[in-house]
């Protein structure tokens, strides 16, 4: 049985587009993120992804607890990141104290201090906008795009039938087998298997690992079985496909694909000539 | 469709002329600061354009083999193998369950996946598995900022697949396992050489250290004891060549496609060699093995037992 995502018809920004163009965009999007740690350059991005993620119509109760999970994992991340100015390295050479915070005791010779700069403090706050404005636009893809446009979206982006579709059954299964690894871990928990308590050596523990994934894995290769049959009764692979459901571009869509490859052009083209790279008020360094 | 894929091998290779000509005339000729090697977030892109070339290269030279050819039994195996990489990568990568660490290094076991997909599959399985997989783990977790791993991922799969297209088998994974060895013994040279070089990959928090603390012993040697337990278990079930050789093809997968991975971080990144490989390559790849070694043959069993039942 398969388990869907929380889709459903909403009044929203995204699914005012059409699907193959949102995902143009969204590729356009994550790619110039990734070329940017400038700080006034990744606030325009994360405005975007904020402004997407408000406008989207999925309610606070139906996205509550993965949008918790990420900003919980984001928060604890760029904390670290500010803790250690680790990741940093590669883009600051220098750095400059705002004020050193030591414990007042030793250990072993070693005093645990942490040396808080301006450079860590906006490296992590970049990090903190940077992973945002990606977790923001990928949360609502789930929420926003009907399932049973998947696969023709795919198709429509220019990659073969066979890929496009099975891009969609990835789609559609990951939350099924969420489901089944959960039903594992607690039929195996019944038996008393604690996967809190793994016990022993490296290889012990990862021998211990072997009773959660081997009958989800195989578990999944059996039931395919069916859907196997299914495709192939309905001659999957024969000839070129047909889609249940067809997509249409409108003026809108066409602006948003343009204005997309504009936007990573315009990226690509800055970050060539060195804008946007880590920057830090002048009046701080 | 052959003349499509044509096409595609001849714009992914004029897009890399055009970049490597813009890096060459524009770095070294002319001078141009930005377009130097050395840390550089442009060149991801030019990365995943050489991993899908070696990918196109291999396909090429055999394209006559039948492993290629893809039907609806691949297309669902693919969609199940990327779907499994993703949950198993995203449930285990630290934050939904807190699975400890020994000696810096944290258990991963997703690994086993693409290459036991592309073992059982054929390597167009386990490349989708990899490559796809990693993507949407990457967006279940909420950043996927490295697309040049997820290439990566794809090799282990594709080179695990690559098994299937020698028919002796035993043959085969004798030379993979002398190829293995090389590598892995060279990768822990570069180790003894550069022993000082956090590990990068490892955290804990509680313990104030997020990667940059100097690599373990054991991390380091990591290759090397996964290594051990992969000849092991090629010598134990050596009446079972099935297992054998999907551990075996699994450590080439492993060390090409993580190795690739690593290495493509000297150009992005801008880390010496010596770094990537000790501080990315080894505490990755290494463990890798270990998870390997031991998850590989008990689905390679577990699959073997179903396919008697069900008699396919």
């Amino acid at each position: 049985m398969l388990v869907a995502w929380r889709y459903r018809e909403r009044k929203s920004l995204v699914q005012w587009f059409d699907p193959r163009a949102w995902f143009i965009f969204y590729g356009c999007f994550l790619a110039s993120t990734l070329l940017f740690w400038d700080m006034r350059y990744l606030s325009i991005f994360a405005l975007v992804a904020l402004i997407v993620l408000l406008t989207s119509g999925v309610e606070w109760h139906e996205m509550r607890r993965p949008l918790l999970f990420i900003i919980t994992f984001i928060f604890f991340f760029s904390f670290l990141t500010f803790l250690t100015g680790r990741g940093g390295v590669e883009v600051y050479h220098q750095e400059h104290l705002i004020k050193r915070l030591a414990l007042p005791v030793t250990i072993f010779g070693w005093q645990p201090a942490i040396n808080i700069t301006w450079e860590r403090t906006f490296f992590a706050l970049s990090q903190l906008l940077r992973v945002f404005s990606l977790a923001c636009m990928t949360i609502v893809i789930p929420y926003t795009i009907n399932p049973a446009h998947y696969g023709i979206t795919f198709r429509g982006l220019g990659l073969p039938d066979k890929i496009a579709y099975a891009i969609d059954l990835t789609m559609r299964f990951i939350p099924t087998f969420g489901r089944d690894f959960q039903l594992t871990l607690d039929a195996q928990r019944a038996r008393g298997y604690e996967l809190e308590k793994l016990k022993g050596g490296l290889i012990a523990q990862v021998r211990k690992m072997a009773p959660l994934i081997v009958p989800v894995t195989i578990h999944a290769i059996i039931a395919s079985e069916d859907i196997i049959d299914a495709m192939d009764l309905r001659a999957f692979g024969v000839g070129p496909r047909t889609w249940l459901d067809t997509l249409e571009y409108h003026r809108r869509d066409r602006i948003l694909i343009v204005f997309s490859i504009l936007f990573f052009v315009a990226a690509l083209f800055l970050s060539f000539f060195s804008f946007g790279k880590f920057w830090v008020p002048p009046i701080f360094s | 469709m052959d003349r499509k894929l044509t096409s595609i091998t001849l714009a992914l290779i004029v897009i890399l002329a055009i970049f490597l000509l813009l890096v060459y005339v524009g770095g070294n000729v002319l001078g141009i600061e930005r377009l130097k090697t050395g840390e550089n977030p442009l060149l991801r892109f030019v990365f995943v354009i050489v991993g899908l070339l070696i990918a196109l290269v291999i396909y090429y030279v055999t394209r006559e083999n039948k492993v290629w050819e893809v039907g609806t039994r691949e297309v669902v195996y693919m969609a199940i193998g990327a779907a499994l990489y993703a949950i198993f990568s995203y449930l285990f990568n630290g934050t939904v369950f807190v699975v400890p660490s020994v000696s810096q290094v944290a258990l991963r076991p997703a690994i086993a996946i693409p290459m036991f997909f592309g073992y059982a599959f054929g390597p167009v399985v386990g490349f989708f598995t990899g490559a796809v997989g990693n993507m949407f783990g990457d967006a279940l977790t909420g950043f996927g900022l490295s697309p040049q791993w997820s290439i990566g991922n794809g090799l282990v799969g594709l080179v695990s697949g690559m098994a299937l297209l020698f028919p002796d088998k035993k043959k085969s994974v004798n030379t993979v396992l002398i190829i293995s060895v090389v590598l892995a013994v060279l990768a822990t040279l570069v180790y003894f050489v550069n022993r000082t070089v956090p590990n990068m990959l490892y955290f804990a928090p509680e313990q104030n250290i997020f990667g940059d603390q100097p690599i373990s012993a054991f991390a380091g040697l990591s290759a090397i004891i996964g290594l051990i337990l992969v000849l092991a278990v090629r010598y134990l079930f050596r009446d079972n060549l099935d297992i054998a050789a999907a551990v075996t093809w699994g450590m080439l997968g492993d060390l090409i496609g993580i190795g690739f991975a690593a290495i493509s971080d000297v150009w992005i990144n801008g880390f010496p060699l010596g770094v990537a490989i000790v501080g990315e390559f080894l505490p990755s790849a290494g463990p890798n093995l270990i998870f390997a070694a031991i998850l590989v043959p008990i689905l390679v069993a577990a699959y073997a037992a179903v396919q008697r039942q069900s008699g396919r």
